[in-house]
């Protein structure tokens, strides 16, 4: 029981960074951006080629957090400076990245147990090498989870994170303030898909495999968990929202556990998740939509 | 000074539903003057505002600031010295942020945004200040959220912000015309103070023809892309409503209105 | 009200989750069998395993349980539910295809549970080759399809393949393919999509090309929307030859092929071993499927005018619709 509680924070905590990535393009900039399912599995991609050939684990974070915000970069390229609409413009990157992650990783990679993850490195070792592998992924996936969460929280207190609060909030008023508004989404869509791209890197270093197909799903999986998490927090208004979406990312995962543990049959289980959704979205008092426009 | 300088405008060019609104169209504004600008829609008010603003492009001519071309500007470079607000209170501030960020955005207007803190403490008695200077109590809701602010509040506020740093030029845009009649007067007022203590440059499009001749020392009447009535000073001053509504409908008839 | 709804669920979600309490020793032999998806083959696989375990003598129930998951093609769900059986402490894990073979091998790494996987192709690049784990391998027969291919049709010069440039059984089958094509006389001309969508535009193009036949891998995408190609290749009289039984059910010409159920089997077979503690998975190198057997549809083989060598038919398996 505890064992399965453990499991599904695990998920809940390295998807969370799929969440955050997603909160802020969906909820602070407005902005539907579907290169997510594209920026993920690069972030496993070039995570799971780096390992395989003897790269440092932490660094291989570093990389997917760069490959990951240059993946977000063409994303703000293609809408702010080609003017193309903004979901298109998620498409392009999305379709394209498909064929970079085969070129990079081929169809799929699998990380040897010989090759030291983030989880099995010697610096995590000597700090909680006396935890079991699965509690040491715990620490390690809650550590980063936290460690984004109260940067992202400390980033947006600054002037440039009021600037791409106030962009997706009101972007006349940016103009206003004689700032680009483009360049200020530009800047969330990179930060966004950094984020994303670290979440398949810690999805990599925990699964030890890469798949090219690994992303499908990924921007529905971030938008459900922002919902869920904002509906829920929706009257704390102290409940700042990165706390919530991390909230939301959990409870996805927890929704999963507990319809596979009602013992459904497995090719109900998408029908049942869906009903928890619901759920969980009704017992909060409002619907999906409202919450991302509010 | 600001100077439109032959701006030549026309909607959706080689097309049937082609129209020129201005043809090679000029206007001089003198430094710390407060001009009202009334008309009928479609007579080109806003136009010109967006023109100024960089929001429309134009077929030709040049606009001019302290003698400087400011064409080749981008909006949002233009709004570097520019205030502007706009007719509806939602467009002149974050609703989701609270009026103390709302305050601090503003107040960083010109100034580079980094990482450094986004609201300054030490400032927040100055916009205390300048909060209860607008008599509407909102000095105690620095921590709220600017949309569970009414519209009136929003555009006191938004007018606040528009003009906390240093401007050549403000532009307000029908600002009262979305609010109730008693917090248009009071956000007039409040225009009017601001404008006068700050001895700023304004421009006001209003369809209000009480505001237009009380307040501002300059009121041009536009119709069609042209200035039907250019009024300064004392001639200003001995204009009446009713002037300007027998002229109106003098123009609106030739319309056909 | 709707807050307490909230608390409400949350606190049936976490009762729900406190029932599943794990049983100790002296119950049956607990396996959680994850399958990547429901799919012909993959469906074949978990009922030959199931069958090899009745065949080595175990009895469901009392020998052993069975909890079987199905992620719907979802890594992120391979990953949870291989997550929720090590929590569960079952005793074996068994993955039926890639994906599920490494999720499982990766959440069993601290409790070393046994893994055993059905139907994974090249198990040593899926670094499924060595520890505690063993299974089968279901590596098409290339060089036995290309000699049924070249006994059907003497003059053939060219093979269509359609892929799909994601799924990794079918890039290095391909490879398989090109190198041993020139020995049997053929080229290969291979057309790689990337979603289901695109496979009749695919078929398109290699009939255009004039192909001489298609032959299929155990391609998902492909596989899945075999029907409209087969509608496509008879209209243009090319015979398709399918890396299966089901494929040739529904019309494919013939296939030097997999029995799915005889893998599952002969995994289950592996399991039981394991099961009985007879050996370790570490113990039991990882097998490949030493026989295949050739089926083939003489409606759809009369249809295009292809006559079977007499030796072929001998041995052939009949699976025409009507049969």
């Amino acid at each position: 029981m505890l064992d399965l509680l453990v499991s599904t924070l695990i998920q809940g905590l390295i998807y969370a960074l799929v969440s955050f990535g997603v909160y802020i393009t969906y909820s602070i900039l407005d902005f539907p951006d579907l290169s997510v399912d594209g920026s993920f599995p690069l972030g496993a991609a070039v995570t799971a080629v780096l390992l395989t050939r003897g790269c440092n684990p932490y660094l291989t974070l570093l990389a997917a957090i760069l490959v990951g915000a240059l993946a977000g970069l063409c994303t703000g390229v293609i809408h702010v400076k080609l003017h193309v609409r903004d979901l298109l413009s998620g498409i392009i990157t999305m379709t394209a990245l498909f064929s970079i992650n085969l070129q990079i990783a081929g169809s799929n990679l699998t990380v040897g147990r010989s090759v030291d993850t983030i989880f099995t490195a010697g610096p995590t070792m000597a700090l909680f090498g006396g935890l079991s592998l699965t509690n040491r992924k715990l620490v390690v996936a809650l550590i980063i989870a936290v460690a984004v969460k109260l940067l992202l929280d400390a980033f947006f207190a600054t002037k440039a994170g009021l600037l791409l609060r106030a962009v997706g909030d009101n972007a006349f008023l940016v103009t206003s303030l004689a700032k680009d508004k483009g360049n200020v989404k530009l800047a969330g869509l990179v930060i966004s898909n950094a984020l994303v791209a670290l979440g398949g890197a810690l999805v990599c270093h925990e699964t030890r495999s890469f798949s090219a197909t690994m992303g499908t799903g990924q921007v529905v999986f971030g938008l459900a968990t922002v919902i869920i998490g904002v509906a829920l927090f929706r009257r704390f208004s102290f409940v700042k929202g990165t706390t919530a979406v991390v909230v939301g990312s959990i409870l996805y995962k927890l929704c999963i556990a507990v319809a596979l543990d009602l013992g459904l049959p497995p090719n109900m289980m998408k029908l049942i998740t869906a009903v928890l959704f619901l759920l969980v979205l009704v017992a909060s008092g409002r619907k999906g939509e409202e919450i991302i426009h509010a | 000074m600001l100077e439109v300088q032959e701006v030549s405008k026309t909607y959706n060019p080689g097309t049937v539903t082609e129209q020129c609104l201005f043809d090679k169209f000029s206007l001089s504004v003198e430094d710390g003057q407060f001009i009202s600008i009334v008309g009928s829609n479609g007579s080109g008010k806003t136009s010109l505002l967006n023109i100024i603003c960089g929001s429309i492009p134009v077929q030709s001519g040049d606009v001019l600031v302290g003698g400087e071309s400011i064409s080749r500007k981008k909006d949002f470079q233009r709004y570097i010295t520019m205030g502007r607000v706009y007719q509806n209170p939602a467009l002149g501030t974050c609703p989701n942020l609270t009026m103390l960020e709302n305050l601090s955005l503003a107040d960083n207007k010109g100034k580079s945004f980094g990482f450094s803190r986004g609201v300054n403490k030490k400032r927040i008695n100055y916009y205390r200040g300048e909060l209860e200077g607008l008599g509407l109590g909102l000095e105690d809701k620095l921590n709220v959220k600017m949309g569970s602010l009414s519209g009136g509040q929003r555009q006191a506020v938004a007018l606040l912000m528009a003009t906390m740093t240093p401007l050549n030029f403000l532009i307000l845009d029908e600002h009262t015309a979305a609010l109730d009649p008693k917090t248009a007067e009071v956000i007039m007022q409040l225009t009017n103070k601001i404008i006068r203590e700050k001895r700023l440059t304004a421009m006001m499009v209003t369809h209000n023809l009480r505001y237009a001749v009380e307040y501002g020392d300059r009121l041009l009447m536009m119709d069609r892309g042209q200035v039907v009535l250019d009024r300064v000073g004392a001639e200003k001053q001995s204009t009446s409503i009713d002037d300007l509504l027998t002229l109106f409908n003098k123009i609106s008839i030739e319309c056909g209105n | 009200m709707k807050k307490v709804l909230t608390f409400a669920l949350a606190a049936a979600m976490t009762l729900s989750l406190a029932a599943c309490g794990a049983p100790s020793a002296g119950k049956p032999y607990k396996i959680g069998l994850l399958q990547y998806g429901q799919h012909a083959s993959l469906d074949n696989c978990r009922e030959g395993f199931l069958q090899g375990l009745e065949d080595a003598g175990l009895v469901e129930g009392t020998d052993y349980t069975v909890d079987y998951q199905n992620a719907g093609f979802d890594n992120a769900m391979d990953t949870q539910i291989a997550g929720k059986f090590s929590s569960e402490d079952v005793d074996m894990m068994v993955g039926v295809a890639t994906p599920s073979a490494v999720a499982c091998y990766t959440a069993a790494e601290e409790k070393n549970i046994p893994v055993i996987y059905v139907a994974v192709s090249d198990p040593a690049a899926a670094g499924l080759d060595s520890g505690n784990i063993t299974g089968t391998s279901d590596a098409l027969p290339v060089d036995a399809q290309l000699q049924l291919i070249r006994a059907m049709q003497p003059d053939a010069k060219t093979i269509g393949i359609l892929y799909t440039t994601s799924e990794p059984n079918s890039v290095s089958t391909i490879a398989e393919y090109q190198e041993k094509a020139g020995s049997y006389g053929f080229t290969i001309d291979a057309v790689g999509v990337t979603t289901p969508a695109e496979v009749p535009q695919g078929a398109d193009t290699l009939i255009s090309h004039k192909v001489d036949c298609f032959s299929n891998l155990t391609d998902n995408n492909v596989v899945g929307v075999l029907p409209s190609i087969l509608e496509k290749t008879s209209e243009a009289g090319i015979p398709v030859y399918g890396s299966e039984i089901e494929q040739v059910k529904i019309g494919c010409a013939a296939s030097a092929g997999i029995d799915y159920v005889q893998l599952g089997k002969q995994t289950g077979a592996m399991a039981a071993k394991v099961i009985r503690g007879e050996a370790t998975c570490d113990q039991i190198p990882f097998e490949t499927i030493d026989s295949y057997s050739t089926y083939i549809n003489s409606d759809v083989l009369d249809a295009m005018g292809i006559s079977v060598p007499s030796d072929i038919a001998a041995n052939a398996v009949e699976a025409s619709a009507a049969a």
